[in-house]
């Protein structure tokens, strides 16, 4: 089977803030990777030079199912089957995501009939109905925003999914039913890559590999039983094992302003 | 054709009761006295008028009606309608219980709405000098118009300037929807001075919104001045779209205790258009409340204006006023200017503007194209939604679809012709 995501020797920074390393990273079709690492390691940074954030400066090679993306325009790159679900996905009033599902249809050359039936199923699966009318990420709280991501991601299907902690701040039964959706779509034609804080969405779907980010840079990829280590040792324990230094307080592990939290959008 | 001078104004006046035709000299004094506005003096900042109301004439009749055009057919269900064309009444229909006629009719039962005076500037002296005629409309207390009455406003002329007087009076407890459009065919060079007064009667519900669609040579300069009564509400809608220059210069009163006033609406400028909004709103009675909302663009070389003040005067108490203005400048050659302004004369109130100008923001753009839309795409997606939310707010629901259409064209035609 092909890869669906490959990354070699990436690294990126913003303004003059290097903030990933050299990246090596394979994602074949029909897997799913778990990337965890502690705060500011990289791992959002990772899929925004991925997706192409006009931020960034990279450097290196990324392929979407063979294709080449580094220095492609954002749009170019999901349309060849790239697409992330935000860890905190700016608000876009006026804008309603019904709306922005039919638009990208539309852009990929996807029946109008066809986009509706694939929005109205994803609805269903993620109870979006009421939201579908509504302004995208417009006064929707924490657990409603990443339901309306992993909502886009099931309704555009991508080659490669970036799921960016999208199973934080949801409820039980809905990290069950992220879980079942990305347990789904880990078929044939999909390689997942899962940011996660937390182990326990790791108990209702199982990764087929685990990597650890720490400092831009993954210092570690193992299977399953790598995230129970991680349960039950902590990022410290790891470091222990692999003798790497706990980064001192001062190091500028990322930019000193989070743009990717809360982004303010006004106009 | 007609000079603006005296002998004009007394062929005017022969017909008109004496305390009319005296006002109206009393208004050629100050049209004498008053210089043409100039872009030094801060309310006619950032305008250039290109033209003199003494060069100019009134059409002795009118023109040919023009055709009807979106935003009129988008109007189909109305409780009435009069059409003015080149300063004449060329038509009235009247469905409802409320009184609709010319301005020179309803002189008879009651005098005209003295809330525009002559000293604001030129125009509105030359408006209340010359007005050859109006529209009055006046709903009855305690009666409601659901449907909206239709006032269209056309100027066919090259050259000429008209004053057409729109007095609309609501009176206790009633309620109706105005709409007013102002028009006029591409490449006709007419000066339209519309001299619009409404008076909103206690506990009376009116909503009057102006389409503003001249061609690209017209110009407008319009006065809206209200006066909104005790427990009242007055809702002004905008759309701003056409003309060289466009300019309306509103100021409401909130004169009775709870009263309140809503200015809502949008604009989008292109090629050399000045769209120029010059807006007061003044709270004089107890617990009164204003929301002014108005969303705009501007491409090419479009330049709009803002310029807002809420004052509350003292004895205002309980006042909650608000004021947001928000702009997109979509090419590099335009240009808008937008300045929220407060005059708090009394404690115990509620006040708050907001101002912001600036190109489309670059985070919902990567948003949006992170899910595959192209960058023209996203940028139409996001003008889109930029007006969505003026257009939700619109007061007459009909207009919604047409405003929302002409926007969407407008940014489409730009994006196509590479001038954003």
């Amino acid at each position: 089977m092909g890869v669906a995501l490959k990354v070699r020797g990436l690294q990126a920074s913003v303004g003059s803030v290097k903030i990933l390393n050299g990246i090596d990273l394979d994602v074949p079709f029909g897997e799913m990777h778990a990337l965890m690492g502690p705060n500011g390691s990289g791992k959002s940074t990772l899929c925004h030079v991925l997706c192409g954030h006009p931020d960034f400066t990279a450097e290196g090679e990324a392929w979407v199912d063979g294709r080449e993306v580094l220095g492609l325009e954002a749009d170019e790159r999901a349309r060849l089957g790239l697409v992330q679900a935000f860890q905190s996905p700016v608000a876009v009033p006026g804008v309603d995501l019904a709306e922005l599902m039919r638009e990208a249809a539309e852009e990929r050359g996807i029946d109008p009939e066809e986009a509706d039936r694939r929005i109205a199923e994803a609805s269903r699966r993620f109870d979006m109905a009421p939201f579908l009318e509504r302004s995208i990420n417009d006064d929707l709280s924490g657990g409603e925003k990443k339901r309306s991501e992993i909502f886009q991601i099931s309704v555009l299907s991508p080659k490669a999914a970036l799921l960016d902690e999208t199973d934080s701040g949801l409820d039980i039964d809905m990290v069950r039913k992220v879980a079942s959706a990305v347990e789904e779509m880990r078929g044939p034609g999909m390689g997942v890559l899962m940011i996660t804080h937390h182990s326990r969405i790791l108990s209702y779907v199982e990764p087929d590999r685990v990597h650890v980010m720490m400092g831009g840079r993954i210092v570690t990829s193992g299977g399953p039983g790598l995230a129970q280590e991680l349960e039950r040792d902590g990022y410290e324990g790891l470091r222990k094992r692999l003798g790497i230094k706990t980064p001192s307080a001062a190091a500028p592990a990322r930019p000193s302003s989070d743009f990717f939290t809360d982004l303010p959008f006004e106009v | 054709m007609l000079s603006l001078n005296s002998d004009t104004l007394e062929r005017l006046n022969a017909a008109v009761p004496a305390s009319v035709a005296s006002r109206r000299r009393e208004a050629l004094r100050e049209y004498g006295r008053l210089d043409m506005p100039s872009p030094k003096e801060e309310n006619w900042k950032y305008v250039t008028l290109g033209f003199d109301l003494d060069a100019m004439t009134i059409p002795a009749a009118p023109g040919d009606t023009l055709p009807e055009g979106d935003f009129l057919s988008a109007l189909s269900h109305r409780a009435g309608s009069a059409v003015m064309v080149d300063g004449r009444l060329t038509g009235i229909e009247n469905h409802s219980e409320a009184w609709l006629g010319s301005a020179a009719e309803a002189w008879g039962a009651y005098p005209p709405s003295d809330l525009l005076t002559p000293d604001t500037d030129k125009f509105a002296a030359a408006a209340l000098a010359f007005s050859s005629d109006g529209i009055s409309l006046r709903i009855p207390r305690n009666r409601a118009v659901e449907a909206p009455f239709v006032i269209d406003v056309q100027s066919t002329l090259p050259d000429t300037v008209t004053f057409p007087s729109l007095d609309i009076r609501a009176e206790e407890n009633s309620e109706a929807t105005v709409v007013v459009l102002l028009r006029s065919p591409d490449e006709v060079a007419s000066v339209m001075v519309p001299n619009l007064q409404t008076t909103v009667g206690s506990g009376a519900r009116l909503s009057v919104t102006t389409v503003g669609i001249m061609g690209n040579e017209g110009v407008t300069i319009m006065h809206h001045r209200s006066r909104i009564g005790r427990d009242a509400t007055f809702r002004a809608g905008e759309i701003g779209l056409g003309g060289r220059l466009a300019r309306i210069d509103l100021r409401t009163t909130l004169e009775g205790a709870g009263g309140s006033v809503e200015v809502v609406g949008l604009y989008f400028g292109e090629m050399e258009q000045v769209l120029d909004y010059r807006l007061v709103v003044n709270h004089v009675g107890r617990s009164t409340s204003s929301d002014v909302f108005l969303k705009g663009a501007v491409e090419d070389q479009a330049q709009s204006v803002f310029t807002g003040l809420l004052r509350i005067e003292e004895g205002a108490v309980g006042t909650s006023a608000f004021e947001t203005n928000r702009n997109l400048v979509l090419s590099d050659g335009a240009k808008a200017n937008s300045v929220p302004n407060l005059e708090i004369l009394c404690n115990d109130i509620i006040c708050g503007h907001g101002s912001s100008v600036g190109p489309l923001e670059t985070e919902p753009m990567y948003y949006l194209m992170s899910r595959g839309l192209s960058r023209q795409r996203a940028e139409r997606v996001l003008v889109r939604g930029f007006f969505e939310e003026a257009i939700g707010r619109l007061p007459v629901d009909d207009l919604d679809e047409p405003a929302r259409q002409a926007v969407n064209r407008r940014f489409a035609e730009a994006q196509e012709g590479g001038r954003v």
